[in-house]
C-alpha cells in the first residue's frame, strides 16, 4: 500500500519534471531570456513599477522590429522586495536557470551588493539601472554595470551645486537611512559639504519602516537648519516632510535619486512642496531620443517618465546591442560589456552616453527636479 | 527640547500602552501571546481607511465602525484559530497565533496592495492639525489631546471594566482558574471571546490613531508595533492591565529620550535595553509582584 502511493508520487513528479524540462527547453531555443529583478511588491514597489514600465516598452520595441538576429526577448520578473535576503534568493535563482543569459539590476544597492557575489560566482552579467552605492563595482569583480551615476558624484553634486548655489543655503541637517545607499550618499555629501564650506547642523540616522520620526527630527531642528537632507528612499521621506511640517518647519527639503517617484507626493501630500531631488534624466532636459522616448512612455503608461524608467529603457537597449554582437552566451556578453569603455564604442540612448569604466561604472550629469504645487517639475 | 521630546515620547507610549493592554489581557484569560495582535492593529487602519475613501464616511464614524470591526476579527480569532485548541499544548496555540500573524499579513497585501498608503486627505477633521495649547515652547495640536484623551479614556475605563462590571469579576475568575469558573457557572468561551474582543477594539484603535497621526499605513506595519507593544507588556510584567499601560508609556518615552540624548541609529535598541534591564532586575516585570495578585484581582 505504502509502496504504491510512493510509486504514484514518483510518478507524478517525473511527469511535472518532463513537462518543465520541455517547456524550457523549447522555450530557450528560440528566445533570449533576461532576468529583471527589483521590488514588485513591498513598500518600494512603486520604484519596480516604474523599472518595469520602462524595459517593457522597449521589450516592445525590440520585439515588434523583429527581436534580436530574429530571436524575439523575454524577460523574466525576480521581485527582490529591495531587501538583502531576498536578492540572494533572486539571484540564486537567475543563476542556476541555464536559459537566463544577462541579468537588469538590481534596484536598491543593499540588494545589488547581496546579490553580486552571486552572479560572480554563476558568471552572469549584469547591469544596474540604478544602484548608485560606489562600493558595488569592487563586489561585481568585472561582472557589474551600471548606467546610473554613483553617489560619490551624486552626493558631492548636492553639496556643491544643489545647496549652495540653487538653493541658496549654507546649514543643513542630514537624516539618513541606515543602509548601503544612504550612508554613502550620507558620506560623499559630507565631505562634499566640507569643500564648499556648507555647515552640517546635525545628522541623524532611521531605520527603514519607521513611521514615527518625531524623535530625530525634534532632535535635528533644534539646531537651526535651513534646508534637511532626506538622505533614503520616497515612503520614508515623505512621512519626514509631513512630520517636519508639522515641528514647524518650513525651509526646503532636498534628496537624491530616491525621493524621485510618484508615491512621495502620493503619500506626503502638500508637505512635500518645496522639495529638490537630483536625477540622472529629465525629459526636459533630454535630447531629441529623449523627448520621443518621453512622448512614448507617457502613451503606453499613461503617466509622465521618471529617471528609473529611462534608465531600465536604456539598460535592455545596452543588452540588446551587445547580444546582437556577440549571441546570448553569459561570458561573451559581459566581455561585449567591458569593451563599451570609450565614447566611440559607447551605446546612445535616450539618457544620454554611455559607456564603463573598469570597474563598470559611468559618468552622467545630474539633473535637479522639484516639488511644486504637488508636482515633480524641472528646477533649474 | 526636552519638552518636546517628552510629548513625542508620551503620544507613541500611548499607542504602545493600547496595543499592550491587548497582549496582557489575553494572556491573562488563556496565558497566550497572541502574535496575531499586530495584525489587528493593522487591520483597523485599513477598515478605517477603507470605509472613509470608499464609504465616504466621516472620520468619527469610520473610527468607530472599525473599531468593531477589529472587536470582530478579534473574535474570530478566537473561535476559529485558538478555541480549538483549547485543551492543546500552549506550544501548538503559540505557533498557530504567528501563522495568523502571517496568514492576516498577507490577506491585506493581497485585498489592498503591498505598498504604503497615506490616510485619506481632508479626512482627520481639520481643527486636528491646529494648536489647542502652548507650554514651554512646545506646541500641542488637538490631535495630540485627543491622543492623549483616548489613552487615559482607555486606562480608566479598562480598570472600571475590570473592577466593577460582571464581566470583569468573570474575566478575573477565567483568569484565575477556568475550571472552577465554569463550575460556578461562568461560560468560559464566552468570557475568553470578549476578551479578544475587548483587545482587538483597543489594538484597532490604535491602528487608526498611529495611520491618521503619522499618516501611513502598510501591511506589514502590525509587526514592529506588536513587537514594540509585546515588549512593553514585558517589560509591565505580563498579565497585568496597569503594567501594560505602564510599560507602553515607559517604552515610549525611553524611546524618544533615548533617540534624542544618546544615538538615533540605535533608537529601538535603546527601547529594547530598558526592557531588558528591568527584567534582569526585576524578572516578573515592573508590577511583576502583582502578577499574582493581578490574577486574583484582575
Amino acid at each position: 500500500m505504502k509502496n504504491k502511493r510512493n510509486f504514484l508520487i514518483i510518478g507524478l513528479a517525473l511527469c511535472f519534471a518532463i513537462i518543465f524540462g520541455m517547456t524550457t527547453t523549447v522555450m530557450a531555443a528560440d528566445t533570449i531570456r533576461i532576468g529583471v529583478a527589483s521590488p514588485f511588491t513591498g513598500d518600494l514597489a512603486g520604484y519596480g513599477d516604474n523599472i518595469k514600465a520602462g524595459v517593457s516598452l522597449k521589450l516592445k520595441e525590440i520585439n515588434d522590429a523583429g527581436g534580436i538576429n530574429g530571436k524575439k526577448v523575454e524577460l523574466v520578473w525576480g521581485d527582490d522586495l529591495c531587501a538583502p535576503k531576498e536578492a540572494g534568493t533572486v539571484a540564486s535563482k537567475f543563476a542556476a536557470d541555464k536559459s537566463i543569459v544577462a541579468v537588469i539590476g538590481h534596484l536598491c544597492s543593499s540588494a545589488t551588493l547581496a546579490a553580486m557575489p552571486i552572479y560572480v560566482r554563476a558568471g552572469m552579467p549584469t547591469i544596474s539601472p540604478t544602484s548608485t552605492n560606489p562600493t558595488i563595482g569592487d563586489v561585481g569583480k568585472g561582472w557589474f554595470f551600471r548606467n546610473c551615476y554613483t553617489d560619490d558624484f551624486q552626493g558631492k553634486y548636492l553639496a556643491k551645486e544643489v545647496v549652495p548655489k540653487l538653493l541658496g543655503k549654507k546649514k543643513v541637517a542630514i537624516f539618513y537611512e541606515n543602509n548601503d545607499y544612504a550612508i554613502g550618499l550620507k558620506d560623499s555629501f559630507v565631505a562634499g559639504a566640507k569643500e564648499s564650506g556648507l555647515e552640517v547642523t546635525g545628522a541623524e540616522a532611521y531605520v527603514a519602516k519607521t513611521t514615527d520620526f518625531t524623535p530625530q527630527l525634534t532632535k535635528l531642528l533644534t539646531a537651526k537648519p535651513e534646508a534637511i537632507f532626506l538622505c533614503g528612499y520616497h515612503p520614508e521621506g515623505a512621512l519626514i516632510a509631513g512630520q517636519a511640517r508639522k515641528l514647524g518647519f518650513d525651509g526646503p527639503l532636498f534628496g537624491a535619486d530616491g525621493i524621485d517617484n510618484a508615491d512621495y507626493i502620493k503619500i506626503g501630500g502638500e508637505a512635500t512642496n518645496n522639495t529638490y531631488c537630483t536625477v540622472p534624466f529629465l525629459a526636459e532636459s533630454a535630447g531629441p531620443a529623449g523627448q520621443a522616448f518621453a512622448k512614448s512612455f507617457q502613451e503606453t503608461a499613461g503617466r509622465d517618465v521618471d529617471w528609473m524608467s529611462a534608465n531600465a529603457y536604456d539598460c535592455l537597449g545596452i543588452l540588446a546591442d551587445v547580444i546582437a554582437k556577440t549571441g546570448p552566451d553569459r561570458k561573451k556578453i559581459r566581455d561585449g560589456l567591458a569593451a563599451m569603455n570609450s565614447e566611440a564604442t559607447g551605446y546612445k540612448g535616450v539618457t544620454g552616453m554611455t559607456f564603463f569604466n573598469e570597474k563598470g561604472d559611468c559618468a552622467k550629469p545630474a539633473f535637479v527636479k522639484m516639488v511644486k504645487d504637488g508636482k515633480f517639475v524641472p528646477a533649474q | 527640547m526636552f519638552l518636546q521630546q517628552l510629548v513625542n515620547g508620551l503620544i507613541i507610549g500611548g499607542i504602545y500602552a493600547m496595543i499592550a493592554v491587548g497582549y496582557t489581557m489575553i494572556y491573562g484569560v488563556v496565558q497566550l501571546i497572541n502574535f496575531a495582535h499586530g495584525e489587528i492593529y493593522m487591520l483597523g487602519a485599513f477598515f478605517a481607511v477603507t470605509f472613509i475613501s470608499f464609504l465616504g464616511l466621516p472620520f468619527y464614524v469610520a473610527f468607530l465602525l472599525a473599531m468593531i470591526c477589529c472587536a470582530i476579527c478579534g473574535m474570530l480569532l478566537d473561535v476559529v484559530a485558538y478555541r480549538p485548541l483549547r485543551n492543546s499544548p500552549r506550544l501548538a496555540a503559540l505557533i498557530t497565533a504567528i501563522g495568523m500573524s502571517i496568514f492576516l499579513q498577507n490577506l491585506a497585501m493581497i485585498i489592498w496592495g503591498s505598498r504604503p498608503k497615506p490616510f485619506p486627505h481632508g479626512a482627520v477633521p481639520a481643527y486636528f492639525e491646529k494648536t489647542a495649547v502652548t507650554f514651554g515652547g512646545v506646541n500641542l495640536s488637538w490631535f495630540h489631546l485627543f491622543i492623549f484623551g483616548l489613552t487615559m479614556a482607555m486606562m480608566i475605563g479598562l480598570n472600571l471594566i475590570i473592577k466593577k462590571t460582571r464581566w470583569g469579576k468573570a474575566m478575573r475568575a477565567v483568569a484565575q482558574n477556568k475550571t472552577m469558573a465554569a463550575l460556578a457557572g461562568i461560560n468560559v468561551n464566552r468570557v475568553i471571546t470578549y476578551t479578544f474582543a475587548l483587545a482587538g477594539a483597543l489594538g484597532g484603535m490604535a491602528g487608526i490613531l498611529v495611520s491618521a497621526y503619522y499618516n501611513s499605513l502598510y501591511p506589514t506595519m502590525g509587526y514592529v508595533a506588536g513587537v514594540k507593544a509585546f515588549a512593553a507588556a514585558v517589560l509591565g510584567g505580563i498579565g497585568s492591565v496597569p503594567g501594560a499601560m505602564l510599560g507602553g508609556v515607559v517604552l515610549g518615552v525611553a524611546e524618544a529620550l533615548g533617540a534624542g540624548y544618546l544615538s538615533s541609529l540605535y533608537r529601538d535598541g535603546i527601547s529594547y535595553a530598558v526592557m531588558i534591564i528591568v527584567i534582569i532586575f526585576i524578572p516578573a516585570g515592573l508590577f511583576g509582584k502583582l502578577i499574582k495578585e493581578t490574577k486574583k484581582s484582575m
